[in-house]
């Protein structure tokens, strides 16, 4: 723990040196620092600076090689010449400064800058997470976002300290281009589409109309405060204030789902705040523009706000329609990539960053665009590619998900500490009241309309979660750093950042107690079995065939339609063994069957012997059934549990929209490892018995042949370690190698290939 | 539409089929609109009786299984034969309004006012126990109160598609009833098949909010 601590202390402070470094410098085009030496827009058409090095390169302004003289070296940064450092103050050109003799080693920093301090950011900030994991008590009581953004202020402050400038700032380039679509399309593709489109209806509803109330609602009120004489506002305008209303009214996705993830509350809870946090993209985009737009103006006609509402039914269509279109074309490609499968994950992110750009590009919601995308072409490029493509996104956009939001916090942190800030206390004490009351009062008047046309009534203490937990973040941040440089600009900034950094802290921070408190319907922990899925399925039929029989057009009637297109059109088209559609109740059931086998193998050699039965029977109580046995009896019965209670054991696993653990692994671990030591304890006692085990084995392949169980009979083989004669080979085998699966060979079951091939099992 | 078949329902009848389903006077002349325009032959007239139906005929007026059949989508159902066959009583081979209504009475939404009240009296039609029950009974087609693995085989062909093994149906099968089977009978029983459900929430699932 403590190595730990020390750990991440001096990467703080060595990041911070280098850091200084990268941060201050600035393509030359721009102003040099005057009160806050940030990157990032400052409402002009120049380009955000960011991490540039060509554009640092071609300056010229003093950044030059080595041997720069001795005196601008000093803490890094160069205080003594305000207006004329340069960004080749690095400790080690200093050292051979003014050397003109070569080294025998010498140090080329500034080749490796820009890629070794994103380096070393990323690798802070994973080191921070490492290191509040270590206190185990820490994460369950502050959630990790406060966390990060507290590691965040120490490095800003660190960095204050030494440079005696405002640290950097988030440039909001590098976060809308490359931080936020990670998080995004990690929660897109794992979105639960179910309950999703069941609950559409209220998620928009709170998305538009609520965003909608929200700001009308803040900027009104806010500026109904600039009107008081007392606290000296009156220049802030009308204007302005719905424009900051528009940006403070934004619920964060990023701060829901760190937040959320951790809490666990029922499905529906989650997708409803989560999702409202997702689509409300569309209208604050739409917004932001449209202000920034009247802004520009010289004066407002009604003609100009309804053509503002009309250009939010084109951005919030649009964006979809852009989704819609990678994630088909996505979908398309993947069919014909059964030759270069170590490609294939590539071509999920490429096609949805490439829908996130191009939303972008056209002003239209990219956030909208890249969930379309990754929810239209999730269903056949899952159907298409190799189960170890399948794992590689898997990780892979979680791992990238997660670093995004690691930094995300960080720069946040960062970002608070420094000179940008005007200190209205009035102002900003009201913004926060503002934002609570108006979200509360929003969510009680738009919940009444849905509990009136909606069979799915949301509840008074859901009520209170969704209001409490519209927590914002760094989207805010990055748009109020958009706005162009009016005289009040900073006051915004200082309110941005309290609202900021009260809601993640306070009401993120208090939100577990309360859910806890109020006794909110946790979520399901359990994943869905076959059966469930069946008679799932077979009620959304019976409800949809009612709903035809008695004339009403609900939501059976448009997912029947859905299905329906999509089985004749959709499949034949987008699907690479079209000849073989597969039902999604046969799909988890192989999934099911799958990770079994997986199981199987990796728990090892899974017993013949009847001297583990008793322990493994009390390790799994729920699932075994028996079947009866007519032959005789004990013997028989036994392994017929034993496969019954190995086969069928059912997997626990936190839902696949939780960004922090991935799916089916809770536990399991433990359950494996178990198993595996009790297996090997009960070989040792049956080594000395293997001739009995062989009348045995023959027996229990016999009985099951003749009952004609072929799907348990497969397993029979592999438990019986392929056939009889392979027994012997018990007393070394111990592990993989004796689990030979020879499965019947189902049309479009390729995965057993790969299995095979890779555990390399044969006897 | 509306308006006429206001008139063809009497206040008294009303007030039965209203107490026995629950359900309210606009919902139950609109689902009579729709009940006189599934009655319809194949000229678009009405079979044997006129459609100006007088009230003490609304009891008489019959829909039988072809005039199911001709709703399109029901056609496509995979589960439409099943559930044709849950509106008609045992044996028969017509319906009236009154067995039309209760059956769709099922599927009413349960209201909160509606928990607390009557307990001693009979349970009303939309309980969540007699929802799952309606269900079981479309699985369970020789009501022997058991889904047996080849019911269960049926409605999995049903609803699967015609591209899958019957091998590999048949694990399926199995696994479902594994599952689901406590007593180890290797059939689901209404209690197994109600645990197997308990997660679910069967009283939105199962409901459909009826226009006004």
């Amino acid at each position: 723990m403590g190595v730990g601590l020390a750990l991440i202390c001096t990467l703080l402070l060595a990041a911070s040196q280098v850091g200084s470094d990268a941060v201050h410098w600035r393509p030359p085009g721009t102003h040099d620092q005057g009160s806050g030496s940030f990157w990032g827009l400052q409402g002009d058409p120049d380009p955000g600076s960011g991490w540039r090095p060509r554009e640092v390169q071609t300056g010229g302004s003093g950044w030059g090689p080595l041997g720069k003289p001795g005196s601008d070296w000093g803490l890094p940064g160069g205080l003594d010449h305000g207006s004329n450092w340069d960004p080749s103050g690095s400790p080690a050109d200093a050292k051979g400064s003014g050397a003109t003799h070569p080294l025998f080693f010498s140090l080329d920093y500034h080749h490796v800058q820009v890629p070794f301090e994103i380096t070393l950011w990323i690798m802070l900030a994973s080191l921070a997470k490492i290191g509040f994991h270590l206190y185990s008590k820490l994460p369950s009581v502050v959630p990790e976002s406060c966390l990060l953004i507290f590691v965040g202020l120490v490095m800003g402050g660190i960095i204050y300290g030494l440079n005696d400038k405002s640290p950097p700032v988030m440039d909001s380039d590098i976060f809308f281009l490359y931080l936020l679509p990670p998080i995004v399309l990690d929660a897109g593709y794992f979105m639960p589409s179910r309950p999703f489109f069941e609950n559409i209806g209220t998620i928009l509803l709170y998305a538009v109309v609520g965003t909608l109330w929200n700001v009308l609602g803040i900027g009104f009120s806010l500026y109904g405060i600039c009107q008081v004489e007392y606290f000296s506002l009156q220049d802030v305008s009308l204007l302005h204030n719905l424009w900051f209303g528009t940006l403070i009214a934004a619920v964060d996705p990023v701060a829901v789902l760190s937040v959320f993830a951790e809490m666990h509350v029922n499905e529906k809870l989650h997708i409803l705040v989560f999702g409202e946090s997702l689509l409300n993209d569309a209208v604050i985009v739409v917004l932001y523009k449209l202000f920034q737009s009247f802004s520009e103006m010289p004066s407002i006609t009604t003609l100009d706000i309804l053509a503002g509402m009309g250009k939010f039914f084109v951005v919030g269509i649009g964006g979809v329609f852009i989704g819609l279109l990678f994630g088909m074309v996505a979908a398309f490609t993947t069919r014909f990539t059964k030759a270069t499968r170590v490609i294939e994950p590539l071509f999920v992110f490429l096609y949805s960053y490439l829908s996130y750009l191009s939303a972008e590009m056209f002003h239209l919601s990219g956030i909208v665009a890249i969930i379309a995308c990754a929810m239209s072409m999730k269903r056949y490029v899952e159907a298409n590619i190799s189960q170890k493509s399948r794992t590689t996104i898997k990780y892979f956009m979680k791992m990238w998900s997660s670093v995004s939001d690691t930094l995300i916090f960080i720069f946040l942190g960062v970002s608070t500490i420094g000179e940008n800030h005007e200190w209205n206390w009035p102002y900003i004490c009201f913004t926060i009241i503002f934002c609570l009351v108006w979200r509360a009062l929003g969510v009680l008047v738009l919940t009444f309309f849905v509990n009136k046309c909606h069979v799915n009534t949301v509840t008074r203490k859901d009520q209170f979660i969704i209001a409490y937990g519209g927590l914002r973040g760094a989207i805010c941040f990055s748009l109020v750093f958009l706005l162009p440089n009016f005289p009040r600009k900073k006051l915004f900034i200082a309110a941005t950042t309290v609202v900021i950094l009260f809601t993640v802290f306070v009401q993120g921070m208090t939100i577990r107690p309360l859910v806890d408190l109020l006794d909110v319907t946790r979520g399901r922990e359990t994943s869905p079995t076959v059966s469930e899925q069946i008679h799932i399925r077979f009620l959304d039929h019976l409800l949809a065939g009612i709903e035809d029989i008695s004339g009403h057009w609900g939501q059976y009637y448009w997912k029947d339609k859905l299905e329906y297109f999509n089985s004749q059109y959709l499949q034949k088209i987008l699907l690479r063994d079209y000849d073989q559609p597969k039902s999604s109740i046969v799909l988890l059931y192989e999934k099911l069957e799958r990770k079994h086998a997986i199981e199987l193998v990796e728990a090892g050699q899974l017993v013949h012997a009847p001297a583990s039965v008793p322990e493994c029977h009390s390790h799994e109580p729920a699932t075994v059934a028996m079947v009866p046995a007519p032959l005789d009896q004990d013997l028989v019965d036994n392994i017929q549990q034993i496969l019954a209670t190995n086969l069928y054991k059912i997997r626990r696993g936190a839902p696949a929209y939780n960004r922090h653990t991935l799916p089916g692994e809770t536990g399991a671990a433990e359950e494996a490892k178990e198993i595996l030591i009790r297996r090997h304890r009960s070989l040792r006692h049956s080594l000395s018995r293997s001739d009995w085990e062989r009348a045995v084995t023959e027996k229990a392949a016999e009985f099951l042949a003749h009952h004609g169980y072929q799907m348990k009979s497969k397993r029979c083989q592999s438990l019986t370690v392929g056939d009889p004669r392979a027994v012997p080979d018990v007393k070394y085998c111990r592990s993989k190698s004796t689990c030979h699966i020879t499965l019947p060979k189902f049309s479009g079951m390729e995965w057993v290939d790969e299995e095979e091939t890779d555990q390399d099992q044969r006897l | 539409m509306g308006s006429r078949a206001s008139t063809l329902l009497r206040d008294e009848e009303l007030e039965e089929i209203k107490k026995e389903t629950g359900f309210s006077h606009s919902q139950i002349t609109r689902l009579y609109s729709r009940f006189t325009s599934l009655d319809k032959g194949e000229n678009g007239t009405l079979r044997k009786i006129d459609n100006h139906l007088p009230w003490w005929q609304m009891f008489t007026c019959w829909i039988s299984r072809e005039d199911f059949q001709r709703i399109p989508e029901l056609a496509i159902n995979p589960l439409g034969d099943r559930i044709i066959n849950a509106f008609f009583p045992e044996g028969e081979d017509q319906v009236n309004f009154r067995g039309f209504m209760r059956t769709l009475a099922h599927f009413r939404p349960i209201e909160d006012n509606e928990k607390s009240k009557d307990v001693n009296g009979p349970e009303p039609l939309n309980s969540r126990s007699n929802k799952l029950h309606f269900a079981f009974r479309l699985y369970d087609l020789d009501k022997d109160d058991k889904i047996s693995r080849d019911e269960l085989l049926q409605v999995l062909r049903m609803m699967v598609g015609v591209n899958i093994s019957d091998e590999q149906l048949g694990s399926i099968a199995d696994r479902t009833i594994q599952e689901a089977d406590q007593d180890g009978d290797s059939a689901i029983s209404f209690t197994e098949f109600v645990k197997v459900l308990e997660k679910v929430d069967v009283e939105q699932k199962m409901s459909i909010r009826f226009l006004h």
